[in-house]
């Protein structure tokens, strides 16, 4: 939450002589964040961040208080003025007769109110004129604009109502939860229906007069003909404000203030300073005594704490003249009983509860700029996750970087088109509740949809090799969904380049020799084709020729991460040198050249390793190396191997050998 | 003819081919030259023709002589050839451009989380990942945050359409790292040391120049006995000099979260006008870079008791540190990066990470 602050305005509640700079700085350091200072209608405005738990400093004087104790601290003169408010608030006219009120403590920590009479409609003078615009309110007349004033100085909201108009109601103020179904219109028109549970104002016949602590209703507010005011302010508990303005999205500057605890002792201040204003500006008269109701009166709670507790978090000892003192002007009581400390905070502090919210005080008023800076010189944690390895993971992204391919981070969430290109049905996606955009609804259960996305959107490249590791979520029944790390590639080069890559990629993980067993029709209309990539017992994933004519890899990381090495298994160098020829042979059409290549390699023990080093039409010659360990081989040694290569494959894939052996 | 007129032919035949090398310029010249000397109608074939003219007793000796004669016009053509191949061969052009192997790109969050990585790893710090879609106990509820709390508001939650789970509640998308405290103090059976740096995906919902739908976080817990906010300030400076460069500062300013108990704002100190605001020692140019000489990071605090308490660590015992931050808000801050649209991260527009 942000409030703005002018500087004149500040000063008429603190008195120094710091300037907005040296405010600005040092404020900042101790207390609320002051953001910015803007130039407005003639004065420095402060915009100033106020955290959640701070609805004290909500306010010209929450922020005077805090100031006045943070610049003194530097070593700046300042100190909170005192208020002055009015202390005469006898009925000054014939009385008017209060509305009948009917509280329910549960509800409401206090009610309070005062009948105001012949409240001329004077516009707003110039002076509150510029402020309420200097902290971005609207202006329009004094009878309305001062309930924006007060709350605006002293944090806590008020509401004025047309007297006239709500004694015609039936003059009863009846504070309850509404039902389902009940409806009430704003002062701005807007109709709403309840959903049970709101706190409301009700008259004597059940209709709802007012919506408290949030915004008033028409049937109850000021409007042109109104006359006479009745001030009024409660303090409705913090959840039903917050629970009804939710729910209804009325988020008003008085729901966000009383949402969060604004401190029912302070209804009285602003109570006197309206009345102030209101017998100032609009020529009223009190007209009633002042009704208070304060069923929620609390005493706060002390909070005690053993003195090293400080030390403890802050590293150092803090004198315990320098905690009391600090703790006191922040308006706390202090004991200090031995070892142990004792604080009760002031009312408007209710963020103060345990031992660490009174060491916050402590700390940050004597600054956190004063304490040292050290590293940690305890025990390094040793035990490491198990599932993870992300050494690997850099080792992959900086070799397929090396090699040409481009890393991409896309979003987790796609669109339905997206997601059913997975393959998988809609309703196998987990779906976000409240997505913020049609293309960011489905959490994803494949990345190559995305990765595809993206080639297609750069259509300046000619050709393109991206890569991206991330998860993919599989829905589970009643748990979080399996969430499967995967290393996905896709390229627009050919699927023999791309294959050629990722085996190239494997070897850096000291990983060789993959399968690739062509499976079935896939689900996704924008694969052609797909087979599994083995490495001996462990499926490592898929690969994917897409109707785009691009070829995807999707690798699972766990499944890697079970067969990478950080270093090979040492083999002697070979003492016989190895014997290399090449064979062409022709074969029919859609023979599937992973097998002959499987085929060769166990046609006979001397063969080490085969290649495919060309092919023409259906003529594929092979590079062939023969190797024995006991002696190097000749080329007449070799001849009946030669033959039983040949006949390997003239039987098992009708092939033939161009040439003769 | 007599073996010694014969012989002193076979040495002219030597002497010529040596004088025409000499003048020979290109591969072709040699070629020619071979073939003229050695070739089936060349002036050695003519010569060794003519042996039959020499008496029989010295034709053994002269046999030799011719053997002799021919490996030395062999070697005169193969040393000239490979004279030649040399010098022609090894002239390149010095200024031509060069030929440039395929180059891909780390994307760079991944370059920003190496490198936070292997910083907070230098002390001590163990990198972990938790879930991306988790349930609202770990994200909100065991970090201090009831269902309701206005707290909540400041993350843009997003709900994914799924069951409540009883004790878990609703499944989420992370809208923080912080997820991870509680579930790192369930790793480690609660038994400190902790030193995570948890660095994952998360989620919000909103969206404009800084803020993208999805985005990345780096999440620091440290919980043990005597852990104090000095290490906390500890750990930010070191950090602040090894991502920033020398002479970047950290500070911490009071600001406040459900789970950590006091907490704190994190600045690092602008690089462009050293933490100071102004461009020139005059303080009249602005610094347009900075707020003030700061950069806002993110948020830090000691651990609050019921977050330990949640993780089934005594607070009595133990205290602790946290901070997160956003990894692209950190990575733009780098000096002349000047990167100020950060849904360019996302797009995937290889116009922009090629750059990278």
């Amino acid at each position: 939450m942000n409030i703005l602050i002018p500087h004149t305005w500040l000063k008429e509640h603190l008195a120094t002589d710091a300037d907005p700079k040296t405010i600005q700085e040092n404020v900042s350091l101790c207390g609320p964040s002051i953001e910015r200072i803007y130039d407005t209608e003639g004065d420095k405005v402060y915009d100033i961040e106020v955290t959640t738990n701070r609805v004290d400093s909500m306010s010209v004087r929450g922020i005077a208080r805090e100031a006045a104790v943070i610049l003194e601290q530097f070593g700046i003169s300042a100190t909170l003025k005192p208020q002055q408010l009015l202390q005469d608030l006898q009925p000054e006219v014939t009385e008017l007769p209060l509305p009948k009120i009917v509280n329910d403590p549960d509800l409401s920590k206090r009610i309070i109110c005062v009948v105001l009479q012949g409240v001329k409609r004077n516009s707003t003078p110039e002076w509150m004129g510029k402020r309420l615009l200097q902290t971005d309110q609207n202006i329009h007349d004094a009878a309305i604009d001062i309930t924006n004033y007060v709350t605006h100085e002293l944090g806590h909201p008020c509401h004025a109502f047309d007297y006239d108009k709500l004694m015609k109601t039936g003059g009863e103020i009846i504070i309850s939860e509404a039902k389902k179904g009940e409806t009430f219109t704003t002062l701005d028109g807007n109709v709403f229906e309840t959903v049970g549970g709101e706190v409301v104002f009700k008259n004597g016949e059940g209709r709802i007069i007012d919506l408290p602590s949030i915004k008033g209703t028409a049937n109850t507010s000021i409007d042109d003909s109104t006359q006479n005011v009745l001030l009024l302010l409660e303090s409705i508990k913090a959840k039903k404000v917050r629970f009804a303005s939710m729910t209804h999205a009325i988020r008003t500057t008085a729901a966000q203030l009383m949402e969060k605890n604004v401190d029912p002792n302070l209804a009285e201040d602003v109570l006197i300073r309206g009345i102030e204003l209101y017998r100032e500006l609009c020529g009223a008269k009190i007209a009633s005594p002042i009704y208070d109701e304060f069923p929620g009166q609390r005493e706060p709670q002390p909070v005690s704490l053993p003195l090293q507790r400080v030390t403890d978090y802050l590293g150092l000892e803090i004198k315990t003249d320098r905690i009391t003192s600090i703790l006191e002007t922040l308006g706390c009581q202090v004991k200090v009983a031995g070892s142990m400390l004792t604080v009760t905070p002031p009312t408007f502090r209710p963020d103060i509860t345990i031992p660490a919210d009174v060491i916050e005080e402590i700390a940050r008023i004597y600054g956190y700029h004063n304490l040292p800076s050290t590293l940690m010189d305890t025990p390094i944690p040793v035990t490491k996750p198990s599932d993870v390895n992300y050494t690997i993971e850099r080792t992959i992204k900086q070799y397929l970087a090396n090699i040409g391919w481009q890393e991409i981070y896309s979003y987790s969430m796609v669109s339905e088109e997206i997601a059913l290109e997975s393959g998988q049905p809609r309703d196998g996606h987990l779906k976000l509740q409240n997505p913020l955009t049609d293309d960011r609804v489905y959490l994803r259960r494949s990345l190559v949809p995305s990765l595809e996305e993206i080639i297609a959107q750069n259509k300046q490249e000619e050709q393109m090799s991206v890569f991206e590791i991330a998860h993919v979520y599989h829905p589970l029944p009643r748990q979080l969904p399996e969430q499967d790390l995967m290393l996905t590639l896709v390229s627009s080069d050919e699927y023999r380049q791309v294959r050629g890559a990722f085996e190239q990629l494997l070897r850096q993980l000291f990983i060789e020799g993959i399968a690739v067993k062509p499976l079935g029709e896939h689900d996704s209309t924008t694969v052609a084709q797909q087979a599994e990539i083995w490495v001996g017992e462990t499926l490592l994933g898929k690969v994917l020729h897409l109707t785009s004519g691009h070829t995807a890899l999707e690798v699972q990381m766990s499944q890697l991460l079970k067969i990478a090495a950080s270093h090979p298994i040492y083999q002697s160098i070979p003492k016989t040198a190895e014997l290399k020829e090449d064979l062409t042979f022709t074969l029919p059409k859609k023979t599937l050249i992973g097998e002959v290549l499987a085929s060769l390699k166990k046609a006979d023990g001397l063969v080490k390793s085969v290649e495919l080093k060309d092919q023409y039409k259906q003529n594929y010659t092979f590079g062939i190396s023969y190797w024995s360990p006991d002696q190097n081989l000749s080329s007449e040694e070799i001849e009946p191997i030669r033959k039983k290569v040949v006949a390997t494959i003239t039987d098992l894939h009708a092939g033939t050998l161009v040439g003769s052996v | 003819m007599t073996a010694t007129e014969y012989t002193n032919k076979l040495q002219e035949v030597v002497k010529n081919l040596q004088e025409a090398l000499t003048k020979a310029e290109t591969n072709q010249e040699i070629t020619e030259l071979k073939t003229a000397y050695l070739g089936k109608k060349g002036h050695f074939k003519a010569l060794s023709q003519q042996i039959k003219d020499i008496p029989r007793t010295e034709k053994k000796e002269i046999g030799a002589v011719l053997n002799d004669t021919k490996t030395q016009l062999e070697s005169l053509i193969e040393s000239a050839l490979a004279t030649q191949t040399t010098t022609t061969q090894s002239w390149v052009d010095l200024t031509a451009p060069g030929v440039k192997p395929k180059l891909g790109h780390m994307h760079p969050v991944s370059q920003a989380m190496e490198e936070i990585t292997h910083i907070f790893e230098q002390i001590g710090f163990t990198r972990v990942r938790y879930p991306e879609v988790d349930w609202d106990w770990y994200v909100f509820e065991a970090l201090n945050m009831p269902k309701s709390h206005p707290a909540r508001d400041e993350w843009e939650t997003f709900f994914v359409d799924a069951p409540t789970d009883e004790k878990m509640g609703k499944m989420v998308l992370t809208t923080h790292t912080s997820n991870g405290q509680v579930r790192e103090m369930e790793r480690l059976n609660s038994k400190p040391p902790i030193r995570m740096i948890n660095i994952a995906r998360c989620y919000r919902r909103q969206q404009d120049a800084t803020h993208t739908q999805m985005f990345h976080q780096f999440e620091g817990l440290v919980v043990d006995k005597g852990i104090t906010i000095q290490h906390l300030k500890g750990t930010l400076d070191y950090f602040a000099e090894q991502f920033y460069g020398p002479g970047t500062k950290s500070r911490i300013r009071p600001f406040h979260f459900q789970f950590t108990e006091p907490s704190f704002e994190v600045d690092f100190s602008c690089h462009i006008c050293h933490g100071t605001g102004y461009l020139d020692t005059k303080e009249e140019q602005k610094c347009r870079f900075c707020k003030s000489g700061w950069h806002e990071v993110g948020g830090a605090g000691m651990v609050h008791p019921n977050v330990l308490k949640a993780g089934g660590i005594d607070p009595d015992e133990y205290t602790g540190f946290a901070f997160g931050w956003g990894v692209e808000r950190t990575y733009t801050l780098k000096e002349g990066l000047n990167l100020d649209d950060i849904r360019l991260l996302y797009s995937g527009d290889l116009r922009f990470l090629t750059q990278f």
